[in-house]
């Protein structure tokens, strides 16, 4: 049987993680050119708000279909909270001081959250279970959607849409837009820079706690350290689609995910290199695709933003 | 220096009517109180503080001070000096360049927060104050009499910011708060030292003598220190300590004397460096002394990156880990399917060059980007190297590193026929197999700090410090900021090569867990960048001493355990918030960090 259009679909799956995620990065790049490096611990956190809801607000036998858009609410709340907060106590009184302050910030606070919540969430120094939803997998036209995929298979595309929309035709949309070509210009005609910011970061901490309930649909666990290799991966994303471009991290997104899905189905079958197609090798494979991009589309698939704007 | 007190009385008088210190006592009293507390509290170290030796380091004898009673009678003495000083007695003047007042105070808090402590921690320990004799009862209210005194001493109080007459509550509070706070930092402030004399440069070498020596005596005595709270103690007394004398204007001498000889003041931190292990009468803290040296080493080199040329290096680590895994590939060891026994001078080649390799198959992508896609990448890379060591074990991948078992069983090295691995015995010292290590990684030290600093005073280093600071002016002044960038990465990446080779040989394994992003025994790249920053970046003292304090932190306070990641954590992004130039700030750095607040005065010294 020909599984490439499984491939593809879990690819596409994947990607649209990825994506989800790397709309954060992006969004608060383009306005603040900042790498918020901290935001794969907002996915993460996210993740953990949805759990806490499932586990300690709900009742025990809630049906899945009544918790999870309570999940998803608990995971937006405190993502955004944990987002905002960054923004206003670690970010913002750095804003003007030296690249390198904001940046070693960031890893300092991305340290800081993932070992307050190993250090401090109960039994998160294991992996913990997150709930599922029931029913077989579905299958369509020789591809195989697992039960879990399904909410990112819904979820993925109208967070896009709702965003397209906010960005383009809402007020603050183009407020953002205003400020992220050019912050001075956009104060001087009356764009409040500062909110714009923050609902930047809250912006994308609202589509890293999707992402982060749908990971732990996906995979039926979440842990702590869920938050770094993703971090990376949706990174790679965003500069993949072209970072500052919001469809491109989503494109990006996509893109990454159907690479790494055949990276690892397919590359044992070329001669010579028959030991890296393993899962294991697949972190490698996606870096590799990073760097391939940085050296020749910088400015990514989509970007038309040049890569080393000062 | 007694007349900045005179002079400061009558010019805060007229603002604050009833005193001019932070309590109100009358000065004259506050300073005799400071005096007599600080001689009271000396001499009650030589009183018992607790009747059983069951609190660590006995403090139960009459007559000789032990343990954490050794650390406040330094406090006390040092705050008796300075107190002395502040009097104008002769013969201690050159104590004080900067006022003797600030640096009282900071000594007396000092003695006081390390003796509450102890008394504190004697009473939680063995349950209730009934474990205290009289000496603890003692100390305890001479050094609050000692720093309520010293807090009546006077300052000049700054003038408070106008207020707003439209300011709601919360910001009436936040000018107050703010008032306040700029209150507590002038009670602590000194003044500008006085220059220092010209003296013979015998005399000057002699000080740098001893200040390298007292430099070791404390670094010996943290390393040494045998329990948790004389651990906190050493850190409080020498904190403190250090603030003391900066407050009191020696700092500043000491430095302007060693940038006078720097190099000898750099050999002579060497030969200081290579007396450590003839302290030591075991192998048990050279094994301390090795594994900070790699560590300090390793920061060093990262400092090149971050510090000189302001490039995000977040896997530094991987490159220790491609030098170590390098040579222990080729090391002869059992599990290295290599199978080959290269000489220590090979396998340093080896390690390095990997290194290298490494380095600019990464950096050349990157660095024509902006420095923050170099950030992530390099976070990227140490990532992968882990995964690609697990992986390469013969089964899920080809079989290089044996997996995450590692390359085991390392040989000792052998250099000249001189075995590092067995003790030897030299002019009556046994120096055991660590201590050999030491010596050897003390060596690949000093070719950090050489590379350090001839690069950095060359043409590269005054690049790569434009770079840092304005890419864009820098290119346009002809600087090819891509080459240069380069280059950086790429010795960055070829110094920790190097201090890999050696790290391979004294660990006896390799393996990928010893090279994380983070993890709670350095080195890791976050601890690196963490040391790099907290001791100052761009500075050679700074990453060996942030180094230092960072590996005998989590090394000597166990019960932070699981907090430790935690806690740098939040630490790196305090520092950036508070004082992003680190413990040893570079001038340069510091101008860049502090722009408004430090431009004029820095203006108003370079125009003098």
């Amino acid at each position: 049987m020909n599984e490439l259009p499984q491939q593809l679909v879990n690819g596409l799956l994947l990607g649209s993680m990825y994506g989800l995620v790397a709309i954060g990065y992006t969004m608060v790049y383009g306005i603040v050119q900042l790498i918020n490096f901290a935001h794969g611990e907002i996915f993460m956190v996210g993740a953990f708000g949805a759990l806490t809801v499932h586990l300690y607000i709900l009742p025990d036998g809630t049906s899945i279909w009544v918790a999870l858009p309570l999940m998803l609410l608990g995971a937006v709340i405190v993502s955004v909270l944990v987002a905002i907060g960054a923004e206003r106590f670690a970010y913002r009184p750095l804003r003007g001081a030296p690249r390198l302050a904001p940046l070693i910030t960031a890893i300092g606070l991305s340290l800081a959250l993932q070992q307050a919540v190993w250090a401090f969430y109960p039994e998160a120094k294991s992996k913990l279970p997150f709930p599922q939803i029931e029913g077989g997998p579905f299958s369509i036209g020789g591809a195989t959607i697992q039960t879990g995929d399904i909410f990112l298979l819904v979820a993925a595309p109208i967070s896009m849409g709702f965003l397209a929309y906010f960005v383009m035709r809402t007020r603050t949309g183009r407020g953002m837009q205003a400020t992220a070509q050019d912050p001075d210009t956009a104060k001087l005609m009356g764009v409040n820079t500062d909110r714009i910011i923050v609902i930047a970061f809250a912006l994308g901490a609202v589509f890293a706690a999707i992402g982060g309930v749908a990971s732990g649909l996906k995979y039926g666990q979440i842990d702590f350290k869920m938050g770094f290799i993703l971090g990376l991966k949706a990174f790679t994303a965003a500069v993949l689609g072209g970072i500052g471009n919001i469809y491109g991290a989503m494109i990006g997104g996509v893109v990454l995910g159907v690479a790494e899905t055949l990276a690892t189905a397919y590359i044992a079958d070329i001669p010579g290199l028959d030991k890296f197609g393993s899962q294991s090798w697949a972190d490698v494979w996606a870096f590799i695709l990073l760097i391939l991009v940085l050296l020749f589309r910088p400015q990514g698939l989509l970007g038309e933003r040049v890569a080393d704007r000062a | 220096m007694t007349t900045q007190t005179t002079a400061a009385t009558p010019a805060a008088a007229p603002t604050e009517n009833a005193s001019t210190g932070l309590i109100g006592i009358p000065p004259h009293i506050g300073r005799a109180l400071a005096t007599g507390g600080s001689i009271l509290a000396v001499v009650s170290t030589f009183l018992a503080w607790t009747w059983t030796d069951e609190f660590p380091g006995d403090l139960t004898f009459y007559g000789y001070p032990g343990g954490l009673q050794v650390l406040v009678l330094v406090g006390g003495a040092l705050a008796t000096l300075f107190a002395l000083a502040s009097y104008g007695v002769k013969g201690l003047g050159w104590l004080t360049p900067a006022g003797a007042d600030a640096a009282l105070k900071y000594a007396v808090l000092g003695t006081f927060v390390t003796a509450w402590y102890t008394i504190l921690a004697i009473s939680f320990k063995l349950g209730g104050l009934v474990n205290l004799e009289p000496g603890g009862y003692v100390v305890a209210a001479a050094t609050l009499i000692a720093l309520l005194g010293a807090l009546a001493l006077p300052f000049e109080r700054p003038e408070p910011d106008p207020i707003d007459p439209d300011a709601t509550g919360w910001e009436l509070f936040r000018h107050q708060a703010g008032h306040r706070w700029a209150t507590a930092r002038a009670a602590f402030a000194s003044g500008s030292p006085r220059p220092v004399r010209a003296l013979p440069s015998y005399a000057e070498i002699l000080i740098i003598v001893a200040v390298l020596a007292l430099a070791l005596v404390v670094f010996t005595y943290g390393i040494g220190t045998e329990y948790d709270e004389l651990f906190i103690g050493f850190l409080i007394t020498a904190g403190f300590a250090f603030a003391a004398l900066n407050g009191a204007g020696l700092v500043a001498h000491a430095s302007q004397i060693t940038a006078r000889h720097t190099n000898i003041t750099v050999c002579g931190a060497f030969i200081a460096a290579a007396c450590f292990p003839f302290t030591q009468t075991d192998d048990q803290y050279a094994t301390l002394g090795v594994y900070i040296l790699i560590f300090a080493t390793v920061a060093l080199g990262l400092n090149i990156v971050v510090g000189l040329a302001g490039l995000l290096d977040l896997g530094y680590v991987a490159f220790l880990g491609v030098g170590a895994y390098a040579a222990a590939l080729v090391s002869g060891s059992p599990s290295s399917p290599f199978g080959v026994h290269f000489p220590f001078w090979a396998a340093v080649i080896v390690g390095a060059v990997a290194s290298l390799v490494f380095g600019v198959l990464i950096g050349a992508p990157t660095l024509r980007l902006r420095g923050d896609y170099l950030a992530i990448v390099t976070l990227g890379f140490g990532e992968i190297f882990r995964i690609a060591a697990n992986n390469t074990d013969g089964t899920s991948g080809p079989d290089l590193t044996n997996g995450s078992n590692g390359i085991a069983s390392i040989p000792d090295l052998s250099i000249l026929g001189f075995d590092l691995g067995v003790p030897h015995d030299i002019a009556g010292f046994t120096i055991g197999r660590f201590a050999n290590y030491f010596f050897l990684m003390l060596l690949i030290t000093a070719v950090v700090v050489l590379v350090f600093r001839r690069s950095g005073d060359s043409r590269i280093g005054r690049a790569w410090v434009a770079i840092r600071e304005d890419e864009t002016a820098a290119e346009a002044m002809g600087i090819h900021g891509f080459r240069v960038k380069l280059i950086a990465f790429a010795v960055g990446a070829t110094l920790a090569g190097l201090a890999g080779t050696v790290q391979a040989h004294v660990t006896y394994t390799v393996t990928p867990e010893q090279y994380l992003f983070a993890g709670t025994t350095p080195p890791n790249s976050a601890f690196l960048l963490a040391a790099v920053v907290l001791g100052g970046m761009g500075t050679i003292a700074g990453p060996l001493i942030g180094a230092a304090l960072l590996f005998l932190i989590p090394n000597k306070l166990q019960f932070l355990g699981d907090y430790q990641l935690l806690a740098f954590g939040l630490a790196l992004v305090l520092l950036m918030r508070f004082r992003p130039e680190g413990l040893i700030p570079n001038r340069r750095r510091q101008l860049e960090f502090h722009e408004e607040a430090e431009a004029p005065t820095v203006l108003s010294k370079t125009g003098a």
